[in-house]
């Protein structure tokens, strides 16, 4: 083997300076680069017509000819969407609405004009209200029927010819109105949805959510028959299906949260108009040229691009033929037409064959690439929190301090556990949520073990912790109310008190059984629907947990008395004897009726199942059980309980659970379930705020450091790294389970006498796991941990259920685009490989650099 | 009295699952004085060797080094360690690490030392024990009377009160086991307070100023060098007979 230096491609030759920045500029690569060029162009195709009006209403009629109204009067005509020309209008006041369907086209304005045609006629004929009041919107039902609405309530129809009224039953303002076939929806102003099944002859009030009852609903509109979208002024969307196969769809409504920019309700814009072009495509248009497309239903919704020379007008209305062709208008002229759903298209988008392997390669690797970053991120972090949570784990596991210890020689910090750092740290998540609850939890435990460091460096004499020492003849009383203290709580008020472990355990317990999961009999089988109950109250659970630690601290601390040794108790064995057999019994006789006992072979076999488990459990809990000399301790039970560990207790239930569940639902339950990565953008995304409030008052600094705090906060928490946050931490919790496992095979693997070594020259617990055995395990858990973080790498594949496009999920969307299964697969799979036999050989070269000399089989080259 | 460093008073130890491996040890060592442990195996001695420094609890009894209680819950058990020196019989050095950073490891990082000032000891000690010409070798690299001379050095450094011996010579061959003894004898005429426990009964007589025959967990005979040659119990008697036939 060629020594350090004497290597070619040594990275020793290499100067320290450069090594770092080798380093730096590899994690800046992965970490912080932007995304691929995201370059896109609009889509939208200005309309150029000789005027400048303000473009109000545009529908498109049944012989795909466009028909645009506008201010003064203005018609313009657009005969297959591509000639466009100026009509003579019969009115001079502003149009502000149309409809039309099979048979004509129809709008309405200012001063009760109402104009409309048949399709078939060029001929625009006028038919106004008797009222000057404007008219906000106009609609034709199923029989061919004008229905208009105005300001407070107003409806009015065109009936053979003459106008009358319709009773609206509200004063509201009316804003928009349309029908599909006979059943007709109307929004208005604080709120106010009606709903008419008989062609608008009569209209009755629909429910809508509690939240909008102040906003105005300035748009709705069906999409066939079976959804429903509407939207108010303040940019919210409301959403109706149909509940059930009964009711109809525009009776209950509910507001669609929006994935956009804020992650709230609201899009924050003016919107003025809403067409539907899908069950689940809409288009949206608003003040300051708002022009935006959502592909699912009002989830997600993007704002797109206009071309140049656009100077973010407002668009008023937009009209459809499909989900592709339409128009949109606005003031000042302003006629826009698309071909591709308004949606941007990538730059650069041309037509590639793919079943050439040249261009297939071409068009797939930066895609490939990209999901080889995403990839790579998500395992560098996940194999990072992986070994440090998994080293924190092995080191609790094999934390000696027993509940003896932390009564006995600790128990100053026991107390200031209990009394201070945790109450402390409740209070905070009580305030402020779970998040600031953890870090002060963590903070004081930082800050009191710093303070007791200084305040003990140099004394021989330890004088407890943080120079609280109690005396001696006071030592068991304090235990005594520690331990009332936990089982009782501490009980202030409402708000300042703690619920101690009996209350939790009770409260807990009946949630639980609110959820009446089991049935009224005394049978065990029939309870065991109580299983399920965490999942129906989380914080129960975790209540009931924390209370049952509490109780079993509490009565322990309770009975202490100075000698903690095993407990005795008396006759033990028979009680459990007794439980175990009333348990066969309920489960063999309740319910047992001599009429129906059958004799089939499957409840014989049920019975002599159940009396063999008894006279089995009989055997193991009394083995030597001999009637002749019954000597009644026989049948006692002795534990010590204060050989518990409580570290070690913590971190068994941790491992046991992301060890017993599989990774791919883990996956789902964090991201789907709890929504971690949601829960930790928002948290960042506060921090980042706090942060730039503080960098604006650092004055010049600040155009320095802003854009640096934005860059990494939108790498970090930006829109869409909802799943890479979620990604990041199944992948890494998961992790640290299994290598904690190992971690601990490791240091177990090292000679008891080193830890005896260290501690005989006075070295701590936790010193010599740092100095001796965890250099010395390390070493010894390379190859184990290699297969662990190759693991990663390939588990890291899962994450594509969670949408994060790693190189998995990109293999999908490629396949989607080109078809070429074997090929894209084949890709990945290469992809894959490179990847994990890099990570390898890494280690391999790892193992050999902290080969201890003298120490240890190693094999081969 | 003040110049007893250690005293052991009713040590006890039972063990789990009812071994009763000490019961009832007293003695007392005096400042400078060498005192041997020597029994058959089983007897306990090892057992009351851990008990001083606690790596092994005693079940009863009190321990005091310089007139303070040792093994009460409230004191600091690594203050007292390290005013404790211990010798394994499997000598347990720090493999990872050279021999020079093996001394000096206690020194910076329990006595708080810089690295200089903690070498400059760590190389008078190894002069002590005559192992400066391998202070860079790893202990892999060592012979077994190298590595124990070692380990005695890493005790000495941290200048302790009292050094326990737990059969220092016992997994070494009879060659090797000159060099150890000759070291141990030097700390002996240099006047360091030592507990050995060992098998070598003739170095006991040799080095040692009192020597404790110790026989199914108590002590069976306690006196100065000579009783070796003049034993006064019978089970004494009957343990040398063994030795000597061997």
């Amino acid at each position: 083997m060629l020594s350090k230096e004497d290597r070619i491609l040594s990275w020793y030759k290499i100067p320290k300076s450069s090594r770092i920045l080798l380093i730096a500029t590899t994690l800046i690569f992965i970490f912080l680069t932007p995304n691929l060029a995201e370059g896109y162009e609009s889509t939208w195709n200005k309309i150029e017509i000789d005027s400048t009006n303000d473009y109000n209403a545009a529908v498109i009629d049944s012989n795909e000819d466009a028909w645009i109204f506008g201010d003064k009067g203005i018609i313009i005509h657009g005969e297959k969407l591509t000639n466009w020309s100026i009509i003579d209008s019969p009115t001079n006041e502003d149009i502000l609405t149309a409809d039309s369907n099979d048979y004509m086209v129809a709008a309405a304005g200012t001063n009760g004009t109402v104009i409309y045609k048949e399709v078939l006629s060029n001929e625009w004929i006028k038919k106004s209200i008797d009222a000057q009041t404007k008219i906000n919107s106009i609609a034709i039902n199923n029989m061919n029927e004008i229905i208009i609405v105005t300001d407070f309530g107003g409806i009015q129809i065109l009936r053979e010819g003459e106008w009358s009224e319709i009773d609206s039953l509200t004063l509201e303002d009316l804003y928009h109105i349309t029908f599909e076939n006979e059943r007709g929806l109307i929004s208005g102003s604080s709120g106010l949805i009606l709903g008419s099944e008989d062609n608008g002859l009569t209209w009755e009030t629909r429910e809508t959510p509690e939240t909008i009852s102040e906003s105005e609903i300035i748009s709705i509109g069906y999409y066939k028959t079976n959804r429903a979208y509407a939207i108010t002024s303040d940019g919210q969307i409301l959403k109706s299906t149909q509940e059930a196969l009964t009711t109809t769809v525009g009776y209950s409504w509910s507001i669609k949260e929006i994935e956009s920019e804020n992650y709230s309700t609201t899009l924050n814009v003016n919107l003025t108009s809403l067409e539907i072009l899908s069950t689940t495509k809409i288009l949206l248009t608003g003040e300051n040229g708002y022009v935006a497309l959502s592909k699912d239903g009002g989830n997600i919704v993007t704002p797109q691009l206009f071309p140049d020379g656009f100077d973010n007008q407002k668009i008023n209305d937009v009209a459809m033929i499909n989900a592709f062709r339409g128009i949109i208008v606005g003031n000042e002229g302003n006629i826009f037409y698309t071909e591709n759903g308004g949606e941007n298209n990538p730059v650069g988008f041309e037509v590639v064959d793919f079943n050439d392997f040249n261009e297939f390669v071409d068009f797939t690797k930066d895609n490939l690439l990209e999901g080889l970053k995403a990839t790579m991120k998500i395992v560098l972090i996940g194999i990072l929190l992986g070994f440090f949570l998994g080293i924190v784990l092995a080191m609790c596991k094999t934390a000696p301090t027993t509940l003896k210890q932390m009564i006995e020689s600790d128990l100053e910090k026991t107390l200031i556990l209990f009394w201070l750092v945790i109450p402390v740290s409740i209070l905070s998540t009580r305030g402020s949520g779970i998040g600031i609850g953890i870090f002060t939890f963590l903070a004081i435990i930082g800050v009191t073990i710093l303070v007791d460091y200084y305040i003990n460096k140099n004394k021989t004499e330890t004088e407890g912790f943080l120079g609280i020492l109690i005396p001696n003849n006071h030592r068991n009383k304090v235990i005594k109310i520690l331990g009332l203290s936990l089982l009782i709580g501490i009980p202030i008020s409402e708000e300042w008190g703690f619920e101690g472990g009996a209350g939790l355990i009770y409260s807990a317990l009946n949630n639980f059984h609110d959820f009446q999961l089991g049935s009224d009999t005394p049978k065990l089988s029939a309870q065991l629907g109580y299983i399920f109950a965490p999942i129906g109250d989380p914080i129960a659970f975790f209540r009931l947990i924390i209370g049952i630690g509490l109780t079993y601290l509490g009565i322990l601390f309770i009975t202490a008395n100075g000698s903690y040794s095993k407990k005795r108790f008396f006759a033990g064995k028979l009680f459990l004897l007794i439980i175990v057999w009333s348990i066969i019994l309920t489960e063999l006789f309740i319910g047992f009726n001599l009429n129906n006992f059958n004799l089939s072979i499957a409840s014989l076999m049920k019975y002599l199942f159940f009396l063999g488990m008894g006279l089995f459990m009989t055997r193991r809990i009394i083995p030597e059980l001999s009637w002749k000399n019954l000597d009644p301790n026989e049948f006692n039970i002795t534990i010590d309980p204060w050989k518990l560990r409580p570290l070690n207790s913590l971190a068994t239930l941790y491992t046991d659970f992301f060890r017993n569940t599989p990774l791919l639902v883990q996956f789902m339950f964090i991201h789907f379930g709890i929504q971690l990565g949601k829960h930790i953008q928002n948290i960042g995304i506060d921090v980042t705020n706090d942060l730039t409030i503080i960098s604006s008052y650092l004055g010049p600094l600040d155009s320095l450091f802003a854009p640096m705090i934005d860059y990494v906060s939108d790498s970090l928490f930006g829109p869409g790294k909802r799943s890479y946050l979620s990604a990041i931490f199944a992948l890494g919790l998961n992790s640290a389970a299994y290598q904690c496992e190992t971690i601990r095979g490791a240091i177990a693997a090292i000679p008891s006498g080193q830890m005896e070594a260290g501690r005989s020259i006075g070295l701590t617990y936790m010193g010599t796991m740092r100095l001796i055995i965890l250099p010395q395990a390390i070493r010894i858990c390379i190859p184990p941990l290699g297969n662990e973080m190759v693991n990663l790498v390939l588990n890291s594949s899962l994450a594509s259920v969670i949408a994060y496009t790693e190189l998995t999920r990109q293999g999908k969307l490629v396949v989607a685009i080109t078809f070429q299964i074997f090929w894209t697969w084949g890709m990945v799979m290469i992809a894959y490989f490179v990847v994990t036999w890099t990570l390898a050989l890494l280690l391999r070269r790892l193992e050999e650099k902290t080969r201890i000399p003298g120490l240890g089989i190693s094999g081969g080259n | 009295m003040e110049d007893e460093v250690l005293i052991i008073e009713n040590l006890e130890k039972i063990y789990a699952g009812g071994v009763h491996a000490v019961r009832g040890v007293s003695f007392k060592v005096r400042k400078g004085e060498s005192v041997a442990i020597i029994g058959s195996s089983g007897s306990g001695k090892s057992t009351v060797l851990r008990c001083i420094n606690r790596l092994i609890e005693p079940t009863m009894g009190t321990i005091k080094l310089n007139e303070e209680v040792i093994n009460n819950p409230l004191a600091d058990v690594n203050e007292i360690r390290s005013k404790i020196g211990m010798v394994f019989q499997s000598f347990e050095l720090f493999s990872h690490l050279k021999v020079l950073e093996n001394i000096t490891l206690g020194l910076r990082y329990v006595r708080g030392m810089n690295k200089e000032d903690a070498e400059k000891i760590a190389l008078e000690v190894l002069e002590r024990v005559d192992m400066l010409d391998r202070i860079d070798a790893y202990p892999g690299n060592l012979s077994g009377g190298q590595k124990q001379r070692v380990a005695i050095a890493r005790s000495l450094a941290m200048h302790p009160e009292v050094i326990l011996f737990d059969e220092p010579t016992s997994a070494l061959d009879p060659e090797l086991i000159g060099s150890v003894l000759q070291t141990i004898r030097g700390l002996a005429d240099e006047g360091m307070t030592m507990v050995i426990v060992t098998h070598e009964i003739n170095f006991a007589r040799d080095v040692a100023d009192r020597i404790i025959y110790m026989d199914k967990g108590i002590i069976a005979e306690e006196g100065p060098s000579d009783i070796i040659e003049n034993p006064k119990t019978e089970r004494l008697k009957e343990f040398l007979s063994a030795m000597d036939d061997e």
